[in-house]
């Protein structure tokens, strides 16, 4: 990937202020952590690769940020679709977005405005094969018995601390006060412990059904290597199988889960 | 001495467990290295620090504290007692052995909290001496070592080039420990091999008292940008040891839970009035910084932080304790510029 | 003012635990404002009694809860000379507040404590006092007015400045009346601009600007401030102008607390833990503590 053109393009961005701060990725020992620059100068330590699987969109929820609006922000497909949908759910104004398009294929795509970002995503974009490993496991997992799937996720639950951190690292997840954080009524233990970690994340995944962009970067946070995608993709599928509609392709189609037709399939409300 | 062959370390596990120990030792959990109770095949795994640490068999993420029976509007207290087995915790990094003596000031200081110190009473400690290291590691930054003893019953030491494990006993327990192994331990000699040589990532003593001076400055939000407020970091810490206390009832029984917390949540503070001292992100990090450099050492003489690394190694948005402190170091060696 | 390391154990169930609660039965329930409540809560037996009575010193606080909704933190609103019980005064304001309001004369609650640093009651005598209240922050300050009021003849002057938004915000109504009627107290009411009604007799103006036009002399005098953190913010100039030195005016925080026993690390102000260390401070370590972490 031309990273040198991105890091021009990011400069140009902050010298003529057409963004006032540009969320990228920089290394630090090897790592890729999140750079938030401000100033052109700073341009040059911005990095991208595959290794970059951080959602930073995940960042226009954070309130300490939002006086830097217009944001340019580094993305690649899964998290552009991230922001058309925010967008899409009038958590961000259009204007106030810029994306810095990269690819996991090593394509970089300059500097796109929301609308360049939906129509690049439509263009290109509009299939985004799973990774045939997840699909596999997605295959053998819903051959399982009922009995089986339930000793396989009890184990994998099991190891949930209820940290958030899939939450946090999570776009969507931008509830000022998350349900598992409302306590009148309790609607999920808060203890790290059997039926509340089951709670905690098979409702997280039900909250993203039709709103999960399968960006991985909830797995990817995750400190005890639940394997969150196996949930949301399913779920994903399944939205789009039902409800025939991929999210975070247009920036003003209606909430899946939150809007009605009379062509939808269940005909327990007519 | 008493030795062992560095790759029957399984060995050493299936003694102590006969003799009645529950065992916690670094296991492969599907490539990951996890501290988790062994059992029979199960691979113990010393070349990476485990993602979790020694805390949670001392301090766990939920324990019941209190039981009622319900009976409509009437309550009727049950006993509840601290769930203590007998555990080894088996080739723990040194960095998490030292954190219990933060663990055990904290528990102790004036009331004493039955439910850890009954683990703690139960648990023989037995850190391995780190012949290696990763970028993560800071341990030398904040008094450790790779071989230091704080909070050890015993040390297990790399030697004969990686290929013996030297059994050290330093306390009674230790000794107990040793005495329990029986045969799965030779007599013989070895020369320990020498720790990792970690560099000094920071003055940690330039950090205290930066701290001292500058709770407000720009540099908290600053460093803070990128943190999105979960409790990886504080999880992950064999120090940290923020709880929750929260009740949960169905309609016959409640009981009264202490649950893990993170300083790092939003609502952490939240005051029923709706005023909240710490309400975004730069001022949790201040608070979670100054805590384990200033506000810790101030308080009981010691530093609330081992230089483990974990925090670094699980934060999904690129936070890490030791960057933070080196960004601090740096701001104490500019030209002094006026007071604020 | 640090608690005294012998009182390292509170009340406790026989084989209790550090967390382990007793059983406190309400006596007497009062409803203050529409949603403010004072219960008025009596121990299980007399063992439990005395040696609560014998740790207890005025400021201190407890943990209030019902099982299954959980604990709650509030001063204890009565003081220890009143010692065949104890009250505690608080809003309705979520999951266990709620739960409290709905228990019932005759039927019990959990309580905790005591906890923390209490007021040097014991170092003011023969001082004239001056309390400074508002609104819902009056609770751990009647608890020493009662103190004081109870052993009246060890001090000197007793001054009340209290306000509350409106009237109807007012908290201990009957008791505001019992100490309009003494003699040996000065009570000054009052209630925000707007906030009288057509028959109020008492001042209109915020808490600090009444306290300015009182003018309570500092010479020989400590001073007791309780409020909402703006209240106190706005209430130090004029107690500065009146000359009172930091040193003799005392406050009592709150905040967010779960084990009231200075290890969830949840409710410390900087380098203090208001369990711990507090609640009760002077005005002097409130200036010192970091004030962004209030």
């Amino acid at each position: 990937m031309d990273v040198d053109r991105l890091r021009q393009d990011a400069a140009a961005l902050l010298a003529d202020g057409r963004a006032r701060m540009v969320i990228g990725f920089r290394d630090r020992a090897g790592d890729r952590v999140p750079a938030f620059i401000t100033d052109a100068e700073q341009a040059g330590e911005l990095v991208y690769d595959e290794a970059c699987r951080q959602n930073l969109a995940a960042y226009l929820k954070k309130a300490e940020l939002a006086r830097f609006r217009p944001v340019a922000i580094v993305a690649r497909p899964a998290v552009m679709r991230s922001l058309v949908l925010l967008a899409a759910e009038a958590q961000v104004a259009d204007a106030d977005v810029l994306v810095l398009g990269v690819s996991d294929d090593d394509e970089y795509h300059g500097i796109l405005d929301l609308a360049a970002t939906a129509a690049l995503l439509n263009e290109k974009y509009a299939e985004m094969p799973h990774d045939p490993d997840l699909v596999k496991r997605i295959e053998e997992i819903s051959a399982m018995t009922p009995e089986e799937r339930s000793t396989f996720w009890t184990e994998q639950f099991a190891r949930c601390t209820r940290c958030y951190a899939c939450r946090a690292a999570c776009p969507m997840c931008y509830c000022t006060q998350c349900i598992v954080e409302k306590n009148v009524p309790q609607w999920i233990s808060t203890a790290a412990a059997g039926h509340g970690n089951y709670a905690w994340n098979i409702i997280r995944a039900f909250h993203l059904a039709g709103r999960c962009t399968e960006c991985g970067a909830c797995e990817a946070a995750c400190p005890q290597g639940i394997p969150l995608m196996l949930l949301n993709v399913v779920l994903a599928r399944d939205v789009e199988e039902e409800f025939g509609i991929k999210v975070g392709y247009d920036a003003e189609a209606e909430p899946v889960i939150g809007s009605w037709s009379p062509d939808d399939g269940e005909d327990f409300i007519r | 001495m008493k030795l062992i062959d560095a790759d029957k370390l399984t060995d050493l596990a299936a003694a102590l467990a006969r003799a009645g120990y529950r065992v916690v030792a670094p296991i492969d959990d599907s490539g990951v290295v996890r501290l988790k109770e062994w059992a029979e095949g199960a691979a113990i795994r010393t070349d990476a620090v485990p993602v979790n640490s020694a805390k949670d068999f001392l301090f766990p993420p939920s324990e019941i504290i209190g039981r009622w029976d319900l009976d409509g509007d009437d309550f009727t207290p049950r006993d509840v007692q601290p769930d203590a087995p007998k555990t080894v915790l088996l080739a723990v990094r040194p960095c998490d052995a030292a954190a219990l003596t933060l663990l055990d000031t904290v528990f102790n200081w004036d009331y004493k909290d039955e439910f850890y110190n009954a683990r703690r009473q139960a648990a023989t400690v037995v850190p391995m001496v780190c012949t290696a290291a990763d970028e993560q590691c800071f341990c030398t930054s904040v008094g450790g070592a790779p071989d230091a003893t704080a909070g050890a019953d015993a040390m297990l030491r790399p030697a004969d080039g990686g290929t013996t494990l030297i059994l050290e006993p330093l306390t009674d327990k230790g000794n107990v420990l040793l005495d329990a192994a029986g045969p799965a331990l030779a007599e013989g000699d070895a020369v320990a091999d020498p720790p990792v040589e970690i560099p000094r990532r920071f003055d940690v003593e330039a950090v205290t008292e930066w701290l001292s001076r500058n709770f407000e400055s720009d540099l908290w939000p600053a460093i803070s940008l990128a943190c999105l407020g979960c409790g990886a970091c504080a999880y992950a810490c064999p120090t940290c040891h923020c709880f929750d206390i929260q009740d949960e009832a169905t309609r016959r029984e409640s009981v009264r839970l202490k649950n893990w917390d993170s300083c790092g949540f939003g609502l952490f503070t939240l005051h029923a009035g709706g005023h909240n001292p710490r309400p975004d992100q730069a001022a949790r990090w201040r608070n979670r910084v100054m805590h384990k450099f200033s506000y810790i050492p101030e308080r009981f003489k010691l530093l609330g932080c081992t230089g483990c690394g974990r925090c670094a190694r699980v934060c999904g948005a690129g936070m890490s304790m030791s960057e933070v402190c080196r960004l601090i170091a740096d701001e104490t060696k500019k030209a002094p510029t006026h007071e604020s | 003012m640090s608690p005294d390391p012998d009182q390292a154990q509170a009340v406790q169930q026989p084989g209790g635990n550090l967390y382990t609660p007793i059983t406190m039965t309400i006596a007497d329930s009062r409803d203050e404002t529409y949603d403010v409540r004072t219960l008025r809560l009596e121990f299980p037996g007399e063992a439990e009694r005395a040696a609560f009575f014998e740790k207890y010193r005025v400021g201190m606080f407890g943990l209030y809860g019902v099982p299954g909704a959980g604990e709650s933190a509030f001063c204890i609103a009565s003081p220890p000379t009143q010692d065949q019980y104890i009250e505690c005064t608080f809003r309705k304001a979520g999951r266990v507040t709620a739960a409290l309001r709905d228990r019932e004369v005759g039927q019990t609650i959990t309580f905790r404590g005591p906890y923390g640093n209490f007021f040097p009651i014991e170092e003011w005598k023969g001082k004239n006092i001056v309390f400074i209240a508002g609104g819902i922050a009056l609770p751990p300050i009647r608890a020493v007015i009662w103190n004081i009021l109870d052993r009246r003849d060890e001090f000197g002057d007793v001054t009340i400045v209290y306000g509350a938004r409106t009237v109807a915000d007012l908290v201990y109504k009957h008791e505001l009346q019992q100490w309009q009627k003494r003699d040996d107290v000065k009570l000054i009411l009052t209630v925000d601009p707007g906030g009288e009604t057509d028959d109020w007799k008492g001042e209109i103006g915020f808490v600090p600007a009444v306290l300015e036009k009182a003018a309570p002399s500092a010479e020989n005098a400590v001073a007791v401030v309780c409020g909402p953190p703006v209240m106190i913010k706005f209430t130090l100039p004029p107690l500065k102008q009146l000359s009172f030195p930091d040193a003799d005016a005392y406050t009592t925080l709150e905040n967010r607390m779960k084990c009231g026993v200075g290890k969830c690390g949840r409710c410390n102000v900087g380098s203090l833990y208001v369990c711990k260390d507090g609640p009760v401070f002077t005005i002097e370590q409130l200036k010192n503590l970091p004030q962004g972490d209030l």
